[in-house]
């Protein structure tokens, strides 16, 4: 089952009057329950390629499809009910809402759903509170918080939806390297346990030992293809 | 439900920014509402002033005028009321009246002696009927001799009252200072052209009580001595022959046919033995005091429509620039405050987009994770109500009672303000309901209109820019 595919995506942009090929023809396949890598160096073409995937940005030429929806001609509206449904987000600055507390971070794109009662939406925060391990940090803020700590929190928030697919921005740049293994077990654990698809970006080699399959990406284009045995 | 907590505590977070947002929205609310008390208790005390002291709720006059009465100023006075009694009479029939006042307003000359010469002074008065006039309007305060000696109950004696501001103003200007019982000789230009001089007393000199910068100047003298010295005495209809009567009638308006009739021999002999006397009055404007203010259009409706040979003025009509300064003053005070609330709008709008900017990645973060673009618009709009209302109500809550503390006792104001405004003394300050609603739809309005273009600034932050990438 397809979860993801890229049919010769290409995107450009203007940098003042300069043209920036960010990606030049990019075309993958990832299915449902994949624990993916996407590495290369900085300015490879990495984020745009989670943007695309993530529905926050669109190709110049190519099609993106999500769960075999062609996302492109999504308006803006729909775009973000998508987004709210299949897709969870772990940003590289962990981007917590800094006036709520752990608890309420992890709820909150419950409540954007409007769909749950009070009981069913603790049921599922403490559950995913208790894979991240933070069941004694639920009413600390995040600037109460390490950074491995916000990024459980994130990482928390992201699955609480039961998203199709978790998207993850470099979620370990941030991390001392011990703390950064942590969150990626962390990660890897919960795509064994709840079967939900992890594409992250990296450009650390210690975390790409991590996954399952590694795409490289260099100068916006694939270069290779690695799936571990 | 999580839209406000966010909005709360994004505005805890930023407490100066809020209290400094907090202190203007309250400065401004201060203003709109104890402004607008201020100038709607001085409109009413002005309007109580003018009413219960000058003009009465409206104020009769004779149809031949092309001018509105107006006893605040001087100008050429109003033809006479032709049918003053029966003027009185219809409104004595009309169950909205609860008094009538009739007046006049004139000028003349009083002659003095000073070291045995005789010296003219100008005089501005009102020819009143004084037991009328000081039972209904207690403008004069008198300071020596009496209100032509209407408080001992007895009759009214003719004479003059002059104010002490006059009397300062005589001695300054002409050596001359007056004193009560003292004979004075009033000359007075008649509509003919000559000059009547009648003999008459100063009976008392008074302060005026409201509005002194311009009662300061006004005088009074009895309706019968002004009667006596302008020539309004002549002979009563009824005792005219009938044949005459309709002789003058036919040649109304036409003077050769009116002395076509003392050439007509079929009128005969006229007997004058038989002719009575009549003494007009004089008035030029009859003040009508009611006993509901707000059925003052209905009541001049009812006179102008009787055939009277008068109209009607309001109270605000004849009292011209006086009834004015109070809403002149309201206009100042709703455009000072909505200086205030631009100048509110205008920071709050700036604040709001500094914290937007601030907030960048916090809203590209919730527009990623599937908040849509009213959930952020909700959230700005939550912070700048969750803001504004309380401090509007709280600074609704100052106001009322600082109203209230000073409404029991009355505002000081300084004696030159407080005759200009609303005639004189302290200010009572009233509850109106209307300043504090005002106030709450401006607080929201302004809060909402200051918050659109930075929702605007909000909603247009895509989710890309939680990624930290590029737009």
């Amino acid at each position: 089952m397809k979860a993801v595919e890229l049919t010769a995506v290409k995107k450009h942009y203007m940098l003042g009057e300069t043209r920036v090929d960010a990606l030049r023809g990019v075309s993958i396949t990832i299915e449902k329950g994949e624990f993916l890598a996407i590495a290369g160096p900085s300015g490879a073409g990495k984020s745009t390629i989670l943007n695309l995937i993530g529905c926050i940005d669109t190709p110049s030429e190519g099609q993106v499809f999500i769960d075999g929806t062609e996302v492109e001609h999504l308006n803006d509206t729909e775009l973000t009910r998508y987004r709210r449904q299949k897709l969870g987000f772990i940003f590289q600055s962990f981007n917590l809402i800094p006036v709520l507390n752990v608890f309420e971070n992890i709820e909150f794109p419950l409540l954007l759903r409007k769909s749950l009662s009070r009981k069913e939406r603790e049921g599922i925060v403490m559950h995913f509170v208790e894979e991240v391990g933070l069941a004694d940090r639920l009413k600390n803020k995040p600037n109460e918080l390490s950074g491995g700590q916000r990024q459980r929190v994130a990482i928390a928030r992201a699955l609480v939806t039961s998203p199709l697919i978790v998207l993850a921005d470099e979620p370990t740049a941030n991390l001392d390297s011990e703390t950064g293994h942590r969150i990626v077990d962390v990660m890897r654990a919960i795509n064994e346990h709840e079967k939900t698809t992890f594409i992250f970006s990296t450009h650390d080699e210690h975390i790409m030992e991590h996954a399952r399959r590694v795409i490289s990406i260099r100068d916006g284009a694939v270069t290779g293809d690695r799936v571990k045995a | 439900m999580v839209t406000l907590k966010i909005a709360l505590r994004s505005l805890l977070r930023r407490k100066s920014r809020a209290a400094t947002i907090g202190v203007l929205v309250a400065f401004g609310t201060i203003l709109l509402v104890f402004g607008q008390t201020f100038t709607r208790s001085a409109g009413d005390a002005s309007r109580d002033s003018i009413i219960n002291n000058f003009t009465g709720d409206l104020i009769l006059y004779s149809e031949r005028s092309k001018e509105k009465p107006s006893p605040f100023a001087f100008n050429t006075p109003l033809p006479n009321i032709q049918n003053a009694e029966r003027v009185r009479s219809f409104l004595a029939g009309l169950p909205e009246v609860s008094a009538v006042v009739p007046f006049t307003q004139n000028y003349a000359i009083i002659q003095a002696q000073k070291d045995g010469k005789p010296v003219e002074l100008p005089i501005i008065f009102y020819a009143v009927e004084p037991t009328t006039y000081r039972q209904i309007f207690r403008n004069a305060e008198i300071t020596t001799g009496s209100f032509f000696g209407v408080e001992a109950g007895g009759a009214a004696r003719s004479g003059i009252l002059i104010s002490e501001f006059q009397n300062t103003e005589y001695q300054k200007n002409y050596g001359v200072t007056l004193a009560v019982g003292q004979p004075l000789t009033v000359l007075g230009l008649t509509e003919g052209g000559s000059v009547n001089a009648y003999r008459s007393e100063l009976l008392g000199i008074f302060k005026p009580r409201y509005f002194k910068n311009v009662f300061n100047y006004i005088n009074f003298i009895d309706i019968d001595t002004y009667a006596s010295l302008y020539n309004f005495t002549g002979v009563a209809a009824d005792s005219l022959p009938d044949n005459l009567t309709s002789g003058l009638e036919a040649a109304a308006g036409n003077e050769d046919a009116i002395f076509g009739l003392a050439e007509d021999e079929s009128f005969g002999r006229l007997d004058v033995s038989t002719l009575r006397s009549e003494t007009l009055s004089g008035f030029t404007m009859i003040a009508v005091l009611l006993k509901d203010h707000e059925q003052v259009d209905q009541v001049i409706a009812q006179v102008e429509a009787a055939g009277l040979g008068v109209k009607g003025a309001r109270w605000d009509q004849a009292s011209g620039f006086f009834a004015r300064i109070a809403s002149a003053l309201q206009a100042f005070i709703i455009l000072a405050t909505g200086l205030i609330f631009l100048i509110v709008a205008f920071i709050f709008m700036n604040t709001l987009i500094i914290n937007i900017i601030e907030r960048t990645s916090e809203i590209g973060t919730m527009r990623a994770i599937g908040g849509e673009k009213s959930f952020i618009r909700a959230i700005f709009l939550s912070e700048t109500l969750l803001l504004n209302i309380p401090v509007s109500l709280a600074a609704m809550a100052v106001s009322l009672v600082a109203i209230l503390a000073i409404g029991a006792r009355g505002l000081p104001l300084p004696d030159s303000i407080s005759q200009f405004l609303i005639g004189g003394g302290p200010l009572t300050m009233r509850l109106f309901l209307a300043p504090f609603v005002e106030a709450l739809v401006i607080v929201a309005g302004v809060s909402v209109i200051a918050t659109i273009y930075p929702i605007r600034v909000a909603t247009g932050i895509t989710p890309l820019r939680a990624m930290g990438g590029r737009e």
